[in-house]
C-alpha cells in the first residue's frame, strides 16, 4: 500500500505577537524599545500520521484542537514549522465552497474561474460545463452576474463546481448539504458517492454518525496532540464519553 | 459520471518541441533585431567629433587671392562632413566660396564644395558631406582649405576663436601662420565593435542557448528535474488559472461603466490633452513633437504606476484566496502585472494615432521601442512582487507608495524636456531607470533612431535585477503571507 498522505512529525506554531504589528512606525518604535514580545501558540505538536490509498481517515477534536490547521497544512495553504507534509497526486480541499467567485461575473464566467483556481483543467471544465450546470439547477440564471443570486443558489453553483471531479486526495471540511431539501438530499448524495468511489479522503466533522459511517480510522485530536488514533468505532467510543 | 483529475502525465510539457519554439524565436527576434537596428547597430556617433567653437573674431576677408588653412586631425573613424562658421560683415557679398578637406601626406582632396556667398549672412554655417563616408583618416593631420573667388569688398570671412590653442592644429592664411583656430566642426561616425560582430555573438549565444537546452532535455530523459523542466510543468499547469485571474480582472475593470474597455483607450488619450494643454499655453516648451512626446511619456508612467500599485496589493487583496486554496503565490502579482499588460498594449493605439497624427514619420526602428516597453513589464513586475511582500508586513507601504510614486513621476521627463534640469540634478535621471526605458522609447519612435546595442543590454539587465530582487523577497517570504492576513 502506498500512502497518499504523510504527516512527519509536524509541528505548526503562530507567532500571537500581544497584536500583530501593520504599520512600520509601530514596527520601528517598539523594535527599538525592545517590546516585540512573540507568544507562541502551538496548534499541533509532533503530530504523524500515515493515510493510505483509497482510505478514508477522520478527524475529530474540540474547536482549536487543531483539525483546520492540519487541513490547510494538508492542503499546502500553510507551511509547517517542523516537520513534513507530503501528498501524492491532486488535492481539492472542499474547505469553503466559492472561494474566488467574483459578482460581477456572471455564473459561466465563475464557473470557469473558480474551476481553474481548484485547480481543473480548461479541456475538463469544457467537458464537464453541461454537468456543472445541470446539477446547480440554475437554468437560465447562469449568464446572469452572480451578485443577483440568492445565496441558496451561490452555495448550489459552488458546490456543482467543487464537487465536479474524482481527485486522488480529497479534504472535507464538514459534509456540506446546501440549498433547499431536495437538494440537500442530491448534495448528500453526491458527497457520499465521492467520498466512496476510491479515492482517499480526509474528513473532519462533529457528526461523529457520519464519522462512524463514512471512516475506516480515525483521529482524535486535543490541543494539538493526537489523543488517539485507531478504528473507527474505538475512537469514537472513547471520544464519546 | 466524476471524472479523474488530469493526471501527472498529461500535464508534462512537450520539451523538444519548446525548445525548438525558443530557438526559433531566439532566431526570429536577432535577425529581427539586425534590420530593425539597421545602422545604429554598426555605428555610433563619433566619440572624436570636433565640436564648433565660439567665434569671437573675422578671420580674413577671404577674397580671390586669400586662402585659409585650418590644419586639424579628429579621432573619427568615418568621417562624414566638415562645416564651417562665416561671418559676411553685415553686407550683400556676391561670388562663391569653396571648401575643400586635403590629406596632409599626398595632397589628395577628400571632400570639396563650392557656395554661392549671397545667402551668408553672420553666423551661417556651411557643411560639406562626402558621399561615402571617409575611413582612412583617424587620427591624421588633415587641411580644411577655404578659398574663394570673391572681389575685395563684396568677400565673406570665416570666424575664428581667436584664443584657441590645441596640439596639431594650426591656422596660416595665404602660408602664414595665424593665432586662433577657425570655427569649424568635424563629424563621424565610428564602428560599435559589438555591432561589427554581431552575428558572431549571435551564434554563441544560440550555441550557448542549444547547449544548455541540450543539456536540460538529456537531464530530464533520465529522470531527473531541474528548475527549467519544473518551471515549464508550471506554466503549463497553471496557464489556465492564469489566463482566467487576468481575464476576471480585465472584465470585472469596466464592467459596470457605459464605455467599458474603450476607458483603456480614452485614459491615455484625455490625460495626454490635459497636459498638452497646461504645458504648450502655460508653461512653454519648444519640444518637437510635443503631443508625441507626451502621450509616450503618459503611457509608460500610467503603466507603471498602476501595474505597480495593483501589484502592491494583489497578495492582500487575494487573501480570501490564499487562506483558502493553494496555489503558487506568484500567481497574484504576477497577473495583475499581467492585466495592466492589456491596457498597456490598448493604449499603445491611441499612443501610435497621436504620434501619426502629430505628422511623426515612423522608421523601422518604431519597432524597437516595444523592448522598452517590454523592460518596464518586467521591471514594474519585480517592484510589484517588492511592494506587494512590503505590504503584508507593513500596511503603510500602500500610503507610502502613493508618495514615492508622484516623485518618481516628477523624477521621470514626462512632460517637460530634460534639459531643463540645472547640472546638479541631473544625476536624479542618471538613477532613475524609468528615465532611460523613456528616452529610448521615444528615441526609437520620434526620432527614428535605435540606441546602441550596449543600452538594450543595459536597460535588460535593470529590469532584470528589479525582477531579480523583487522575486527574491517574495520567496523567501511567501510562506509568512498567509500569517499576516
Amino acid at each position: 500500500m502506498e500512502s497518499m498522505i504523510v504527516v512527519d512529525d509536524v509541528t505548526m506554531r503562530f507567532h500571537m505577537n500581544t497584536d500583530k504589528i501593520l504599520s512600520l512606525k509601530e514596527f520601528v518604535t517598539r523594535k527599538i524599545r525592545g517590546n516585540i514580545r512573540y507568544e507562541d501558540f502551538t496548534a499541533l505538536d509532533h503530530v504523524s500520521f500515515r493515510v493510505e490509498r483509497g482510505e478514508t481517515l477522520g478527524l475529530i477534536g474540540r474547536n482549536g484542537a487543531g483539525k483546520s490547521t492540519m487541513l490547510k497544512l494538508i492542503s499546502g495553504i500553510l507551511k509547517p514549522t517542523e516537520g513534513r507534509v507530503t501528498t501524492r497526486g491532486s488535492v481539492v480541499p472542499m474547505l469553503e465552497l466559492g472561494s474566488g467567485f467574483d459578482n460581477d461575473l456572471t455564473g459561466r464566467e465563475n464557473i470557469f474561474l473558480n474551476g481553474a483556481i481548484l485547480g481543473y483543467s480548461e479541456e475538463f471544465l469544457k467537458e464537464k460545463y453541461d454537468d456543472i450546470v445541470a446539477f446547480s439547477e440554475l437554468g437560465q440564471f447562469i449568464d446572469v452576474p452572480i451578485r443577483n443570486y440568492s445565496s441558496g443558489m451561490l452555495a448550489r453553483l459552488a458546490f456543482s463546481v467543487a464537487s465536479m471531479v474524482q481527485p486522488e486526495i480529497l479534504i472535507v471540511d464538514e459534509i456540506l448539504s446546501v440549498g433547499d431539501a431536495a437538494f440537500q438530499e442530491k448534495s448528500r448524495a453526491r458527497m457520499t458517492e465521492l467520498m466512496g468511489g476510491g479515492t482517499t479522503v480526509l474528513f473532519v466533522s462533529h457528526s461523529l454518525d457520519q464519522i462512524r459511517e463514512m471512516c475506516g480510522r480515525v483521529v482524535w485530536l486535543e490541543q494539538g496532540r493526537i489523543k488517539m488514533i485507531g478504528p473507527a468505532d474505538e475512537v469514537c467510543g472513547a471520544y464519546d464519553v | 459520471m466524476a471524472k479523474d483529475l488530469p493526471k501527472e502525465n498529461d500535464t508534462q510539457p512537450n520539451i523538444p518541441k519548446i525548445f525548438l519554439i525558443v530557438l526559433a524565436v531566439y532566431l526570429l527576434l536577432t535577425v529581427g533585431f539586425y534590420f530593425l537596428a539597421g545602422d545604429q547597430l554598426l555605428y555610433r556617433v563619433s566619440r572624436g567629433d570636433l565640436e564648433m567653437r565660439p567665434a569671437d573674431a573675422a578671420a580674413v576677408e577671404l577674397s580671390r587671392d586669400v586662402t585659409a588653412e585650418q590644419v586639424f586631425s579628429a579621432k573619427i573613424q568615418r568621417l562624414q562632413s566638415v562645416s564651417v562658421r562665416w561671418g559676411a560683415y553685415y553686407r550683400a557679398n556676391s561670388g562663391t566660396v569653396t571648401i575643400e578637406l586635403l590629406r596632409t601626406d599626398d595632397m589628395s582632396v577628400l571632400m570639396s564644395g563650392s557656395f554661392d556667398v549671397s545667402p551668408i549672412v553672420e553666423g551661417s554655417v556651411l557643411t560639406v558631406c562626402s558621399d561615402t563616408p571617409i575611413e582612412d583618416v583617424y587620427g591624421l593631420p588633415l587641411i580644411l582649405r577655404l578659398s574663394s573667388d570673391c572681389e575685395p569688398g563684396s568677400a565673406v570671412t570665416p570666424l575664428i576663436d581667436s584664443q584657441a590653442e590645441e596640439d596639431g592644429f594650426s591656422l596660416s592664411i595665404n602660408g602664414e601662420p595665424s593665432p586662433g583656430m577657425l570655427c569649424f566642426a568635424a563629424e563621424g561616425t565610428d564602428y560599435i565593435w559589438t555591432g561589427l560582430h554581431y552575428w558572431l555573438f549571435v551564434g554563441l549565444l544560440g550555441a550557448l542557448l542549444a547547449a544548455f537546452m541540450l543539456i536540460i532535455w538529456l537531464r530530464y530523459r533520465s529522470g531527473r528535474r531541474s528548475f527549467v523542466v519544473n518551471s515549464l510543468i508550471a506554466v503549463k499547469k497553471y496557464r489556465f488559472l492564469i489566463r482566467q485571474l487576468v481575464g476576471r480582472d480585465f472584465k470585472t475593470k469596466y464592467k459596470r461603466s457605459v464605455l467599458g474597455v474603450f476607458w483603456s483607450f480614452l485614459n491615455p488619450l484625455l490625460m495626454m490633452l490635459v497636459q498638452y494643454f497646461v504645458f504648450s499655453t502655460i508653461f512653454r516648451n519648444d519640444i518637437p513633437h510635443f503631443a508625441s512626446y507626451l502621450i509616450i511619456g503618459t503611457v509608460m508612467f500610467n503603466f507603471f504606476s498602476e501595474s505597480c500599485g495593483m501589484t502592491l496589493t494583489s497578495i492582500l487583496g487575494n487573501s480570501n484566496l490564499i487562506t483558502k486554496v493553494y496555489m503558487p503565490k506568484y500567481i497574484y502579482p504576477l497577473t495583475r502585472t499581467m492585466s495592466s499588460m492589456v491596457n498597456l498594449a490598448i493604449s499603445l493605439v491611441p499612443m501610435l494615432i497621436v504620434c501619426l497624427a502629430s505628422g511623426v514619420h515612423f522608421q523601422k526602428s518604431a519597432v524597437l521601442a516595444l523592448f522598452f516597453f517590454a523592460c518596464v513589464v518586467i521591471f514594474s513586475l519585480g517592484l510589484g512582487m517588492l511592494l506587494a511582500t512590503s505590504m503584508v508586513f507593513f500596511r503603510d507601504t500602500q500610503f507610502l507608495w502613493n508618495v514615492l510614486s508622484m516623485m518618481w513621476m516628477y523624477a521621470t521627463p514626462i512632460f517637460y524636456p530634460e534639459s531643463i534640469l540645472p547640472d546638479n540634478l541631473k544625476f536624479v535621471l542618471t538613477v532613475n531607470p524609468l528615465y532611460h526605458f523613456l528616452k529610448n522609447a521615444r528615441s526609437c519612435l520620434l526620432d527614428g533612431l535605435s540606441p546602441e546595442p550596449i543600452v538594450y543590454i543595459q536597460c535588460l539587465l535593470i529590469a532584470l535585477a528589479m525582477l531579480a530582487v523583487g522575486a527574491a523577497v517574495f520567496y523567501r517570504k511567501q510562506d509568512k503571507f498567509v500569517l499576516y492576513m
